[in-house]
């Protein structure tokens, strides 16, 4: 399986502090990545680096071969809830990609209708985003990123907004969507357990300065339902991702004690 | 993707149809709720007219509102109420549009250019807390007792809120919402007109609700500081001959004109701003 997003030797520093130290790992075309770490890790540079509105010190963000120079429809981004623009419609917030892009034409508005129908949100197209629950505000953004049909779709933190009922419903919701065309997915993300459900491998971050301490392939079989999370292989991946991660943790809940302006 | 993807959604779209999750609230209005402003005016309005008859009497120290609704249709038989509310309007609205115009403008500059923000900053602060209506002689000196030394004093009294909301609204801007747009691959004027002036829209009509009730005193309280027509003068005159009728008509009128403005501003916050007035869902 070739590269289709390649994270490459990438360092970043602002000012004294290093916040990414050769940070290598990349995506095969139609997987499924998360990306776990404890806050330190770097994830929000990592993040604007692969947008492309953030340039790296050294390194660089391969997609298919190619360095990205700043942002580009070819990439498409899920952010939390509230990245919907609260004066536009659902339709309107769903092309948004589009209209900037300049890609408004009768082809593309077909697929972002049959994307709404996709994300479970057609009669909504008229809401407001505060007329709709925080899951369904999800799915339009989920729906908004892929209607630029991107190459990667990247996922940051999407579902830590809610609540734990519906950020179930919602992963399995993401794994349905995502079985069908297998886009290749970054996905950023805190729960541990939410990565080893999700993702066909787990990057483990280290922190200050950021760097990848291990990779770590989820063999278990898809689709997945809600039981594989009682399984013991399940608990055993958990288990390993939180053993390499909690000394990191313990470090940063002393540092933010220490430093509460940071 | 889509494509095959397509009639999987549909079977999930069934299940969360727009009813399940509208819920529109439509808050229950009471009857007596509804009359209550009416009620209260109405009774403010008998109260006064019964101090006025049987309790103070004079009319000198108590006019009564009948009084006033017989001055007001004199005055407008005689074609001057008019006149008076011509000169007065002409001068609130140019001074109004020119201080919103220029302040967004200004408040634009600020907003988006270091170096405004350090040039103007000084100036705005000091004004805006400056009761600047104490400079209206002045101004009445400098540019005469025509139309434009009112205007002149209706702008700097009526612009500084709009520079001051326009700035804080296009500053407020929620910063996730600029870097969602910017990885979308907004350019910076994209971001301007898409993301930071339709969020500050709110502040905007704030600091407009602001201006507008200091552009309506300004406008009465230059042309009592000289003047040939207008509700201000019409107010100084009646004052002038203790014809008390005669001075509340202009009050009323001032009163009436500032609750039609607040209303309409009402209007408009509903028609520009309709996601603000939609439902909330819990």
């Amino acid at each position: 399986m070739g590269a289709k997003l390649q994270v490459k030797d990438l360092s970043k520093s602002f000012g004294d502090l290093q916040v990414l130290r050769d940070m290598n790992f990349t995506v095969a075309e139609h997987e499924f990545v998360a990306i776990v770490g404890p806050s330190g890790c770097g994830k929000t540079t990592l993040l604007r680096t692969i947008a492309g509105i953030e340039t790296p010190d050294a390194g660089a963000v391969i997609i298919d071969g190619k360095p990205i120079k700043g942002p580009g429809a070819d990439r498409g981004f899920v952010f939390q809830q509230d990245s919907l623009l609260p004066w536009r419609t659902i339709w309107k917030n769903l092309v948004f990609g589009l209209e900037v892009n300049g890609r408004l034409n009768e082809a593309n508005l077909a697929d972002a209708k049959k994307l709404l129908q996709l994300v479970g949100l057609s009669g909504f197209e008229h809401f407001y985003p505060n007329q709709i629950s925080g899951g369904m505000r999800q799915r339009v953004n989920l729906a908004r990123a892929l209607a630029l049909n991107p190459e990667v779709l990247i996922m940051d933190e999407p579902f830590s907004a809610l609540d734990a009922q519906t950020r179930e419903m919602m992963q399995l919701e993401l794994l349905r969507i995502w079985q069908r065309g297998r886009k290749t997915v970054l996905f950023i993300t805190h729960q541990i357990d939410e990565a080893v459900f999700l993702a066909d491998r787990i990057v483990v971050l280290g922190r200050r300065p950021g760097w990848v301490k291990e990779t770590i392939p989820i063999d278990l079989p898809r689709p997945r339902d809600l039981t594989v999370k009682r399984t013991a292989k399940f608990g055993a991946y958990v288990d390993q991702v939180w053993s390499l991660i909690e000394n990191d943790v313990r470090a940063s809940i002393v540092e933010d004690a220490q430093l509460p302006a940071a | 993707m889509i494509e095959q993807a397509a009639e999987a959604g549909a079977s999930a779209a069934a299940k969360a149809g727009p009813a399940a999750a509208t819920s529109k609230r439509k808050p229950r209005r009471s009857p007596v709720l509804y009359w209550t402003s009416t009620a209260s005016v109405v009774g403010g309005l008998l109260l006064w007219e019964f101090a006025g008859r049987f309790i103070v009497k004079k009319a000198l120290f108590l006019t009564t509102p009948t009084q006033i609704v017989e001055a007001t249709i004199n005055l407008i038989a005689a074609g001057e109420l008019q006149r008076h509310i011509i000169a007065s309007g002409t001068e609130f609205i140019i001074g109004l549009v020119l201080a919103i115009v220029l302040g967004i403008a200004i408040g634009f500059a600020m907003a988006s250019d270091r170096y405004a923000k350090r040039a103007l900053g000084p100036w705005v602060a000091a004004f805006y807390a400056t009761p600047t209506i104490a400079i209206s002689p002045l101004i009445i000196l400098w540019a005469g007792i025509g139309i434009w030394s009112k205007v002149i004093v209706v702008v700097i009294n009526a612009v500084f809120p709009m520079i001051i909301n326009t700035e804080a609204g296009l500053r407020s801007t929620d910063k996730q919402l600029i870097e969602a747009a910017r990885c979308f691959g907004c350019n910076r004027l994209q971001v301007f007109w898409k993301v930071s002036l339709p969020s500050a829209v709110p502040f905007l009509f704030a600091g407009m609700k602001l201006s507008i009730g200091r552009a309506l005193v300004a406008v009465v309280v230059a042309e009592l500081f000289g003047s040939r027509a207008g509700l201000g003068f019409l107010l100084l005159q009646a004052s002038d001959a203790f014809n008390m009728p005669l001075l509340f008509v202009s009050v009323v009128i001032l009163a009436v004109s500032g609750m039609v403005l607040t209303w309409l501003v009402g209007v408009a916050e509903r028609l520009l701003m309709p996601w603000r007035y939609t439902s909330e869902q819990e």
